[in-house]
């Protein structure tokens, strides 16, 4: 699949079919988040596949924007303590957000060219996550990738045009087309 | 370790009160609009229950409404005047019942 097909098809999906991925399915996502870039090259992120029917339950019930049941679920987290040695304060508290979603928009497409609906879930409960999946003091979990096969076609939301979120050259200054 | 042994009513409703202990941190910094995106979800999950608990039978109004909310929560995300209108109705037809409910006329 084309990237740029990847890009404007991909959807949130809230409505997921029970059927399970296959295991080399899913390193496949994996493998496009290893590939995001990261400032420094840090890569300060760490993934945990769900896919214990339990363990994913609890994390969905503490998780209140984690709507609809999926057979896996992908917890992007990163490693504070590392990024802070690496990276300083701005490693810390600005590059490991901005890496992890580079990873995870990584993730997000790779799935969809395999035929997989995806979402992301930041309304969660990062104390109750992290004390199901025991994740250790300097690792923050940042996002949740919620992972299955698509069992409905939302409607596609709203984007601001081009023209309405650019300027050329200087802020203010209308975006225009060149002529071909 | 002995199991506990607990009714699929206590269950639902111990999961509904874990969504709005969450709920209820989470909405500190989440945008406004969430709240009130919660609290319906909220709703949706607790009509889930009725049939499920002896004594609480399914009721047909709720039914049709947790139908509704289930359809248009999402408008949220996508058209917050829409979910705004969408929450008037609620209240609209919610007061219909109650007053019907009361042995008035609306
Ligand atoms: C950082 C981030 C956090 C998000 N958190 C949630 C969430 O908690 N629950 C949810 O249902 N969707 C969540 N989303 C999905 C957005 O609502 C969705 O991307 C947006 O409405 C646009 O829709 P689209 O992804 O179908 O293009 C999140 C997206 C991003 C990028």
């Amino acid at each position: 699949m084309e990237v740029l097909e990847a890009i404007r098809g991909r959807r949130s999906i809230r409505k997921y079919k029970p059927q399970p991925i296959p295991d080399e399915v899913v390193e496949k996502i994996l493998e496009a988040g290893r590939w995001a870039p990261s400032g420094g090259n840090i890569q300060p992120w760490i993934f945990i596949v769900v896919r214990d029917r339990a363990t994913l339950e609890m994390i969905r019930k503490v998780s209140p924007g984690y709507l609809g049941t999926a057979p896996l679920a992908i917890v992007v987290c990163s490693d504070k303590q590392r990024a802070f040695q690496v990276g300083g304060r701005l490693g810390r508290d600005y590059m490991t957000i901005a890496d992890c979603a580079m990873a995870v928009q990584n993730m997000l497409l790779a799935a969809y060219a395999l035929g997989l609906g995806t979402c992301v879930v930041k309304s969660f409960s990062p104390i109750a996550v992290r004390e199901i999946l025991e994740i250790p003091d300097g690792i923050e979990p940042e996002l949740i990738v919620v992972v299955g096969y698509p069992d409905e076609r939302p409607v596609v939301p709203h984007r601001f045009s081009i023209e309405e979120i650019t300027y050329l050259d200087k802020y203010g200054n209308k975006f225009v087309r060149k002529g071909p | 370790m002995q199991e506990e042994q607990r009714t699929e009513a206590e269950e639902r409703l111990f999961d509904i009160l874990v969504f709005l202990a969450t709920s209820a941190r989470g909405c500190i910094d989440e945008p406004p609009l969430y709240g009130p995106f919660r609290l319906v979800d909220a709703l949706s999950r607790l009509i889930d229950v009725y049939g499920h608990v002896p004594g609480l039978k399914k009721d047909p109004f709720l039914t049709e409404i947790k139908a509704e909310i289930d359809g248009k929560k999402f408008l949220v995300m996508s058209d917050p005047e829409g979910f705004k209108r969408f929450l008037d109705e609620l209240v609209r037809k919610f007061t219909v019942e109650l007053k019907r409910r009361s042995g008035q006329r609306s």
